[in-house]
């Protein structure tokens, strides 16, 4: 036999060898069994699966401390239930207690450490009410809804600047809305809809002057607005109707409606209201009943047909 | 239906069957019982490693001896052999069975023959043409010009195309060439047991040594006409304008082909080699009508010796052609279609199995022994790359979450993405490796070219993806549902 034959008997032999004896151990691994000394023979472990953000906290099992840090597994861990601390300078610790169960893996890989000192920033420069932030421009909008100012600055509150105003409202807006092309906004109280220009240069708005909508005769519960950004949908306590984001337009009634609280949902994309009313049925009865309103392009009003028990 | 045809079916069914039932039984388990499938996975790569280990000790010892016996001057250490082994009387017969190979793929064979250091007067060329082939005559006419005169013998012959019995294959060439020379020698009055036949392929080019070293070999072996001559194939002929996926995969070749050469009990006779002449009409030829004739022909002497027949390693190079095509997408078509040929061998395994049938002289160990070997050998081709990508990720995708929350569930990426890793390891050794058995740079090819050889291996998991295991479960299944290919040579010739 040649010296390469010999070598190569040798490793052949060796192999076969390493993989009869490597095999038991790498099997009862992956199946995670360990040898439980209270017991003398080897027993179905589990193990703890660890990650977290940000990588590299210390770990305490049962007060003990490991070699390893996160993100890390740990192996053998016979069934029962662990006290698991991780620790990470300069962040607030985490606990918590574990089960582990025979030849199952507990993965804990959503742990976020949150830092002792969080990283805050005031913005805003003016006094304020609400905001909205436009991430598609990276800039911020403030309102002081109680003095009618809005200003708007980048989103690091650099450039803060006063863009423009609208009148005082009383009572104060209960709500407030941004045009689906972001580039109007609403505020509304039950008798009043203030609309300002967010772009100075929008065709529809020449000037930066805010347009005023009185309501003295009813009362608006909500206001949707419409996916071309030019129409209003309002909710009052008489009826639904729509309304050019103009001055002096003329509302189209849609609806009369029964309930004064009616609850409306408004779906942009699909220009449909879904509301709720009270209607009479054929039994003479009132119910409460869900509609849909298509309000596309179309603009036909659907009569709603009372739910007949 | 006879029974013999009904046996030899039967053969042919079953290396795809047991294939096509691991794979099968891999991905039901998956399923029903993904942590039965992923302890086969885990055992199957933990095997997978070791082979990987042991295969790549036996390449680089391989290596080492290919480097030892490189530049040897082996005319003179035959020279130095006793009287009684007088290489002076020996010929060299050297056949290239030829299709549509053109002059540009020819010339560059013959001429490598010619530059050889082996007494030109002890070598008789024959170059076996297809007579369909259209420009046979004219090629055979300007060869003939070119080289006639530089050897003892030149002869051109010209295969008949459907002769009652044969196939369209190399063999039934070669075997056609053969037995013209056979004609030719008995002319001459040259004993066949004095001429050692070459049969290579038309774009092999031998070492300037191969024939003194073939000639020592033989004269040095205890039986040297039980024995057939195997050197190593590489691909250097047109290897740095090769587009890198053929050129890793050719390159892989190679090294399959020395670590078979460290493993002699199951070596066999593969593409180029060598082997009596006086053996050669003993078993009758080459076969006539199968593919795989270069690996035929070795258990057909097998059989005929009564498992007294062995091949012999050369540890030197005949260097062959990258196959590769004019885009990527037609290169690896071309590639798979090689490879697929190639994995055609498992048709070795009925034919070996009834001739084991047939024969009572050899021991049912060897029998059991050499018929294990050959199938094991094709059905991990045909499965290996299927389990270690395809299959091994399955436990995780259809096992649910149930099995994903187990340990082993857990353990089992670990566990393949470490063979991954490994296999990736190892591939270092091979970039090492590769570069030593290249050619010196050609003056038209940039510097730059250095860097991509390095850089390209990081395709090797694409190409096992494509070309792992795929063209041998093709053949398998092909075998299996009777579906014989036919010899369609390597389109070569880009240089």
């Amino acid at each position: 036999m040649s010296g390469e034959q010999k070598i190569r008997a040798f490793l052949f032999y060796s192999g076969v060898f390493i993989f009869f004896i490597g095999l038991p151990f790498i099997l009862s691994s992956a199946l995670s069994y360990k040898f439980n000394p209270r017991i003398f023979r080897f027993a179905k472990a589990g193990l703890i699966a660890l990650k977290t953000q940000p990588q590299g906290a210390s770990i305490y099992l049962n007060g003990a401390l490991l070699n390893e840090k996160t993100p890390t597994t740990i192996n053998e861990l016979l069934p029962g239930e662990y006290n698991l601390r991780l620790e990470l300078e300069n962040y607030y610790p985490w606990s918590a207690v574990v089960s582990v169960e025979a030849g199952n893996v507990r993965r804990m890989d959503k742990i976020i450490l949150f830092p002792l000192l969080p990283d805050i920033k005031q913005l805003n420069k003016e006094k304020i009410s609400s905001f909205w932030v436009d991430k598609d421009k990276d800039k911020v909008y403030y309102f002081n809804q109680e003095e009618g100012i809005f200003y708007k600055s980048d989103l690091e509150g650099e450039n803060f600047e006063l863009i423009g105003s609208f009148p005082p409202m009383r009572p104060l807006p209960i709500k407030w809305k941004i045009s689906p092309d972001k580039e109007k906004l609403l505020f509304f109280n039950p008798y009043q809809i203030v609309v300002v220009n967010l772009r100075p240069s929008h065709k529809s708005y020449p000037t930066q002057s805010p347009l005023v909508l009185n309501f003295p005769d009813r009362k608006i519960i909500d206001i949707f607005w419409h996916s071309d950004s030019y129409h209003l949908i309002l909710i009052t306590d008489s009826n639904i109707e729509v309304q050019e984001a103009i001055l002096q337009s003329v509302p189209v009634n849609l609806v009369d409606l029964n309930k004064k609280n009616v609850s409306a949902f408004y779906d942009e994309n699909k220009d449909m209201l879904y509301f709720i009313d009270n209607q009479k049925a054929a039994d003479g009865k009132f119910y409460d009943n869900l509609f849909k309103l298509e309000l596309s392009t179309k603009f036909s009003l659907i009569k709603p047909k009372a739910f007949e028990p | 239906m006879n029974n013999a045809k009904r046996i030899k079916r039967y053969l042919e069914i079953i290396p795809g069957a047991i294939s096509w039932g691991i794979i099968i039984v891999l991905i039901t388990l998956s399923i029903i019982n993904p942590v039965a499938c992923a302890i086969s996975i885990i055992v199957f790569d933990f095997y997978w490693i070791i082979r990987t280990i042991y295969l790549s000790t036996l390449l680089v010892l391989a290596h080492r001896k290919l480097f030892q016996e490189k530049n040897k001057d082996w005319l003179s250490e035959c020279q130095k052999l006793d009287v009684k082994k007088d290489w002076r009387r020996l010929y060299h017969l050297i056949i290239f069975p030829v299709y549509k190979e053109g002059l540009g793929v020819l010339r560059p064979s013959l001429e490598a023959l010619r530059n050889s250091r082996y007494p030109k007067e002890k070598m008789i060329v024959v170059v076996a043409f297809e007579e369909r082939y259209a420009h046979a005559q004219a090629n055979a006419i300007t060869l003939e010009t070119e080289f006639k005169a530089a050897f003892f013998g030149y002869l051109s012959t010209f295969h008949p195309d459907k002769v009652p019995g044969e196939t369209r294959t190399k063999g039934a060439n070669a075997t056609w060439a053969a037995k013209r020379t056979r004609e030719f020698l008995d002319r001459k009055a040259i004993a066949y047991e004095d001429v050692i036949i070459s049969c290579f392929d038309a774009d092999t080019c031998a070492d300037r040594e191969y024939f003194g070293c073939l000639t020592y070999h033989f004269l040095t072996q205890p039986k040297p006409h039980q024995a057939s001559y195997q050197p190593m194939p590489v691909y250097n002929n047109n290897i740095w304008h090769a587009p890198s996926f053929a050129r890793i995969v050719e390159i892989s070749a190679s090294f399959c082909q020395m670590i078979d050469s460290m493993r002699l009990e199951k070596f066999v006779t593969f593409s180029s080699h060598s082997m009596s002449f006086k053996t050669l009409v003993e078993i009758d030829y080459w076969p006539v009508d199968m593919v795989s004739d270069d690996s035929v022909i070795y258990w057909k002497a097998f059989l005929f010796y009564k498992g007294d027949y062995q091949v012999i390693p050369l540890y030197i190079t005949v260097s062959m052609d990258v196959a590769y095509s004019s885009n990527l997408f037609k290169t690896i078509a071309l590639q798979y279609r090689q490879k697929r040929r190639w994995a055609w061998g498992v048709e070795n395994f009925p034919f070996l199995i009834n001739g084991f049938l047939h024969n009572k002289d050899i021991p049912l160990l060897i029998k059991i022994r050499r018929s294990f070997q050959l199938l094991e050998s094709h059905i991990m081709w045909a499965i290996w790359a299927v389990i270690v990508i395809l299959i091994g990720p399955l436990p995780i995708l259809l096992g649910g979450a149930f099995f994903n929350q187990m340990a082993i569930g857990y353990n089992l990426p670990r566990i393949t993405g470490l063979l991954f890793n490994f296999t990736l390891a190892t591939s270092l050794a091979l970039i090492i490796l590769s570069r030593t058995i290249l050619p010196p740079r050609p003056k038209d090819v940039s510097w730059f070219k250095n860097i991509v050889m390095l850089v390209e291996w990081i395709i090797v998991p694409i190409i096992i993806l494509i070309l792992g295991s795929t063209p041998a479960l093709d053949a398998q299944t092909r075998l299996m549902l009777a579906k014989y290919i036919e010899f369609n040579p390597t389109e070569k010739g880009i240089r």
